[in-house]
């Protein structure tokens, strides 16, 4: 790795975690118009998503600092669309996110939607309040292998147990993996197990890599590879 | 020994006959009573009755009054929604978000139902069983507040990017607090008790923590004619003990279950009471035999403290936790008491 590229890393980790928005985008625009968005956001922008999301993942970062990663990246992913609007690149998914049941605790469906997006996946966000039945549905009609499921609390992650159950009703365990994740899943982690879940994560900078490992988990149950 | 003396020699860090303890069981009075929720987090009356039944099951040195921080952001104007196993929740925000804030007003506390109930839930608890038990109520955090009234990301968005609806949503809330505090204190109230999330670095960056929300609390906190409490918000409390052990009118920290309390009596020197640290949202996955030795656990850990209150940590202990699971809590903590621990 050049000096260069190592200096620009810290100097963006730097202004992230000190919530300088604005000077972020502004390394991160002049990267993608000197040579281009593509090497802003993958050679720049994602090793140092990686490390945020590492330090916030082992309480060394704040849900602020993560939160200004997120629109860091948003900003970035407008700008690059704006700069190559029918660039189709290695789009992945799609993947079907949202909140349980009875859930309306916004934020970290909306973070995981932002660096779902930024690593190239199309993502159908559901939103708040989903019933089981929707999230099946949906997977079924656009071919999802994953759906997402966030909960904040103990009374609404039990939904999400149904969501398993609608699986298993249709005989789409293995081939649609189900992701959980939210407060009460990070606070109580043996809950992935028990409401039937396939994997989790700590945080929304890592839901690219979970996401990752359950499309190619699905694929492996099918007999295919990535 | 009452219940009363109990507590405030512990508080004075004087000798007692046993160790105080409670539970957070303000969500079990209605289980207790076959009460529909809609119903308990509206009468008086009912959670009175349903704090009777949590008497009779475990008799807690303190009493808490209703654990329902949403029915204040309902006063500014929140959308709740009632459960049928656990306190009510903010499904919408009271405004559109940050340029919406001339839509906020801070309600009055006795006009207001919700708060109404709050208090008058508190004056009855008071009123029953002061004599022989503290009573606390809770109450949501001047920098919390805001969260629920604009969404938890403008809330955010506020803190980090925009100081003017940042201070514009704090003072808001901080009059509130001030208000709600007071009337709990008129009342009877013993102490009051407040969950504090964007204290922590876990939520906001330890920089805006210091420079910003610390003295900011400090000055609602001062506002406060009454002790405080103040509790970990769902996140350890050890590592951000610095930026908050000096904040006026407090006489104690609620501690996470992760938190040790030989490190929080190191930050925080001898004085402060320390409450805690069985999970209460765990309770449910624990067999009786396991909360028990759990809890004999915690209560060998504060055997060397006097100004130590055994308590459940974090929020309510979920309406799905056995009976038999919460006697064994109360059976560890007197057996521990018959022997000296």
């Amino acid at each position: 790795m050049s000096q260069d590229l190592h200096a620009l890393r810290s100097k963006l980790f730097d202004h992230i975690i000190e919530a300088r928005r604005d000077q972020a985008v502004e390394l991160l625009t002049i990267q993608g118009t000197a040579r281009s968005y593509s090497h802003a956001v993958h050679e720049i922008l994602e090793p140092v998503l990686v490390e945020i999301g590492e330090r916030w993942a082992n309480d060394r970062l704040s849900l602020a600092q993560g939160y200004v990663a997120g629109k860091v990246a948003e900003d970035i992913l407008v700008k690059m669309a704006q700069a190559s609007p029918h660039s189709e690149k290695s789009r992945k998914g799609p993947v079907v996110i949202g909140n349980i049941e009875d859930d309306y605790h916004a934020l970290g469906r909306k973070m995981v939607v932002i660096f779902l997006a930024a690593a190239g996946w199309e993502v159908v966000d559901l939103g708040n309040d989903v019933l089981p039945a929707q999230f099946v549905d949906k997977a079924e009609e656009v071919s999802a292998r994953v759906i997402g499921v966030s909960a904040m609390m103990l009374t609404t992650a039990e939904n999400i147990r149904f969501v398993r159950q609608e699986l298993d009703r249709r005989g789409l365990s293995g081939h649609v993996q189900l992701a959980v994740g939210g407060a009460v899943i990070n606070l109580r982690p043996e809950l992935v197990s028990s409401l039937g879940g396939d994997g989790t994560c700590k945080n929304a900078i890592q839901a690219p890599d979970l996401f990752d490992t359950l499309w190619a988990r699905s694929l492996a149950f099918e007999g295919k590879t990535a | 020994m009452n219940s009363r003396e109990r507590v405030f020699l512990t508080v004075q860090g004087d000798p007692v006959d046993r160790r105080a303890f409670s539970l957070i069981l303000s969500l079990y009075g209605a289980k207790l009573t076959n009460c529909p929720l809609s119903e308990y987090y509206a009468s008086p009356e009912k959670y009175l009755a349903g704090q009777r039944a949590v008497l009779e099951l475990a008799d807690p040195d303190i009493l808490f009054a209703p654990f329902a921080l949403p029915l204040e952001a309902r006063a500014f104007g929140c959308t709740l929604k009632h459960f049928d196993t656990a306190p009510p929740n903010v499904i919408r925000p009271a405004c559109k978000g940050l340029s919406d804030l001339a839509a906020l007003h801070a309600p009055n506390v006795t006009d207001d139902s919700g708060l109404r109930y709050l208090v008058e839930a508190t004056r009855l608890l008071v009123r029953e069983f002061g004599g022989d038990k503290p009573v606390a109520a809770l109450l949501t955090a001047p920098m919390d507040l805001p969260a629920p009234l604009v969404s938890m990301g403008d809330w955010i968005e506020a803190l980090l990017f925009d100081a003017g609806k940042r201070e514009e949503l704090f003072s808001l809330a901080s009059d509130h607090f001030v208000a709600l505090a007071t009337a709990f204190f008129e009342v009877g109230a013993s102490f009051v008790v407040i969950p504090a999330m964007f204290t922590n670095p876990q939520f906001l960056n330890p920089k805006l923590v210091g420079e910003y929300v610390i003295p900011a609390l400090a000055r609602a906190f001062s506002r406060v004619p009454g002790p405080i409490v103040f509790h970990h918000g769902g996140n350890p409390l050890v590592p951000h003990l610095g930026l908050v052990r000096d904040l006026p009118n407090v006489l104690g920290f609620a501690l996470d279950h992760r938190d040790s309390f030989a490190q929080t009596r190191a930050a925080v020197g001898e004085g402060p009471v320390l409450l805690g640290n069985l999970s209460g949202p765990h309770l449910p996955g624990f067999s009786p035999a396991e909360a028990y030795v759990r809890t004999r656990n915690i209560m060998l850990t504060l055997a060397c403290d006097p100004r130590s209150i055994f308590c459940t940590s974090s929020a309510d202990i979920p309406w799905s936790t056995p009976l038999e699971t919460i006697k064994a809590v109360v059976a560890a903590v007197l057996d521990a008491g018959k022997e000296g621990a």
